[in-house]
């Protein structure tokens, strides 16, 4: 119980510096606005598959450009006085159940986009959420810790794309596969399977993160 | 005499020797290579030249046999054999009006056998066609292909589209298995140094990553040299292949991490946790992706490794030595390395 009340004030903390310092999140939804509108420039008529990797890839690139300032403002005094205050794990779920939040509202601006400028190929609703959902948690678990490593470095915007993409391509592949479903484009029973396979990995690395992040934090 | 230390550095040598050279000299099987034509009717007297593979047509004289079979398992003896040299053979066969299965093709497995070479198989050699049943039906002799020779020679098993580059199993195989023991320890030691401090253990897990990789790209190396000899190109863009390719690429991140971090023990603790966390996606990259998805590697769309029909006796003689032999090497690479690191972590401290 005093867990959660711990997460949920780290949680409002979260939103609040976001909402204080409007720049960051205004400056992402500005970059999604554009590069749908380059895409859609571009392409002028998108095909059902093409759509289906573009909205994961464009969602990718949004994800980095998101997440790669969780930590860079807990630097210096403010790190030791959340240390010597927090829990490391209360800090990193915090910041994922964040990140998870803002990630499922950006790509639900990337789809509502993508609806006003085209039209909409999803066939299938409650599991393209279903997979929104699990594709913005994995993407937050990913990017979060990454982001959590390379915070103390000088050019923490690179090395985070370069650390992470290699890594996100099980999560991506599993998410292009399932979306293609709901998108009717290959017809497969094995659906259920998939999306096991994609809780197995998101929590599998969710996991691994928390295991890890106490011993990255303590600095 | 060999320190005790020493032993397994040594045994790792004398296994890959070993495996080198019994990989290498060990012949293959005798085989068919080639069947002309490969399809025939019902009822015909059908007359086939077959090419065999190490094969000794000739020295086996009145010992050769040879049988057309069905999947239902009836069988016809081959009615006249010419052998013209020890690789050619003429065969002729009376195909029954009415062949013993229900589709129209029907696709027969060549079977061989003589003293001087075994029994050699072709499955699918020759497809029959049956356009109409007759229904006066002739009497058939059909056969039951058994009581086959044994040359007793040591052999590798031939297979048609492998043929000598089965020999790639004692290497392309075994280096991943190598690369797979060498980033578990890596792992190891990079928890190791998150809950003890100890900075060798920091050094070694880096050393074990460097060996890793090296013996990755090596798998990669073998494995497209031998793609394109069965494969016909280096690169298919088989969800293995691929998968591997972004295996690598994490464990290259893992040095431009190292490379980006001046504090010495800040960079340990964060490569430490990133080789944990690039582990632990290693395991549905390599286990789980590859399984759902078609590839031309063996066992595909279920069975990740080989099953037990794609390794014979003699081929674990030579392939479980050679699993053993690559890692050991690798572990004594790893510690030559390691060793490397530390002097060159000395000099700088000195400096």
């Amino acid at each position: 119980m005093k867990d959660l009340h711990f997460i949920l004030l780290l949680l409002r903390k979260e939103f609040l510096l976001e909402f204080r310092t409007r720049s960051a999140i205004s400056g992402i939804f500005l970059y999604v606005i554009s590069t749908l509108f380059v895409v859609y420039e571009t392409f002028i008529k998108i095909q059902p598959n093409v759509w289906n990797t573009l909205f994961w890839i464009i969602l990718l690139f949004v994800a980095v450009n998101a997440m790669v300032k969780s930590f860079v403002q807990e630097k210096g005094n403010r790190v030791l006085y959340y240390y010597s205050l927090l829990n490391p794990s209360h800090v990193l779920i915090a910041k994922i159940v964040y990140n998870t939040l803002l990630l499922l509202v950006l790509s639900l601006l990337i789809w509502g986009l993508f609806i006003f400028f085209g039209d909409n190929p999803v066939k299938d609703i409650g599991l393209f959420l279903l997979i929104l959902f699990l594709g913005s948690f994995g993407f937050s678990v990913t990017f979060t810790f990454l982001a959590s490593l390379v915070a103390a470095s000088n050019q923490s915007s690179t090395l985070l794309a370069v650390l992470s993409f290699p890594l996100i391509i099980p999560i991506i592949l599993m998410l292009v596969k399932i979306s293609a479903h709901a998108l009717r484009l290959i017809q497969d029973t094995a659906v259920s399977g998939d999306l096991a396979i994609l809780v197995a990995i998101d929590l599998l690395l969710c996991g691994v993160a928390l295991l890890l992040f106490p011993f990255i934090w303590r600095d | 005499m060999i320190e005790k230390g020493k032993i397994w550095k040594f045994s790792g040598v004398i296994l890959i020797v070993y495996v080198i050279i019994a990989g290498l000299l060990i012949p293959l099987k005798s085989g068919i290579e080639s069947v002309e034509p490969s399809y025939g009717n019902a009822g015909e007297t059908l007359k086939i030249q077959v090419t065999g593979y190490n094969t000794h047509f000739k020295e086996a004289g009145n010992s050769l046999r040879a049988w057309l079979k069905w999947e239902n398992g009836k069988a016809i003896a081959a009615t006249e054999m010419v052998a013209l040299d020890e690789r050619r053979m003429n065969l002729t066969f009376s195909i029954p009006n009415n062949l013993p299965e229900n589709t129209e093709v029907q696709a027969v497995t060549l079977l061989i056998d003589s003293e001087a070479d075994g029994t050699s198989v072709l499955p699918s050699a020759i497809f029959l066609t049956q356009t109409e049943k007759v229904l006066a039906a002739e009497e058939v002799q059909w056969v039951k292909p058994g009581d086959f020779s044994n040359n007793g020679q040591i052999t590798f098993p031939f297979r048609n589209i492998l043929g000598e580059t089965i020999r790639n199993t004692y290497f392309h195989v075994p280096l991943w298995f190598g690369m797979m023991f060498l980033f578990l320890f890596a792992v190891i030691h990079s928890i190791k140094y998150l809950r003890k401090g100890d900075a060798e253990s920091d050094l070694k897990a880096e050393a074990y990553t460097q060996t890793g990789i090296f013996y990755g790209l090596l798998g990669l190396i073998t494995g497209a040299l031998w793609a394109k000899n069965t494969w016909g190109a280096y690169w298919s863009w088989d969800i293995k292949q691929n998968m591997t390719v972004v295996a690598l690429l994490i464990y290259a991140a893992y040095f431009i991490l190292r490379a980006s971090f001046e504090d010495p023990e800040k960079r340990a603790r964060v490569c430490a946790a990133y080789g944990i966390f690039a582990f632990s996606t290693l395991i549905p990259l390599i286990y789980v992706i590859p399984r759902l998805t078609d590839s031309l590697h063996p066992g595909s769309g279920g069975n990740p490794a080989f099953g037990s029909q794609d390794l014979d006796n003699t081929m674990r003689m030579v392939f479980y030595p050679a699993v053993i032999g690559f890692t050991l090497f690798g572990f004594w690479l790893s510690s030559l390395q390691f060793r490397y690191l530390r002097l060159q972590k000395l000099r700088e401290d000195v400096d």
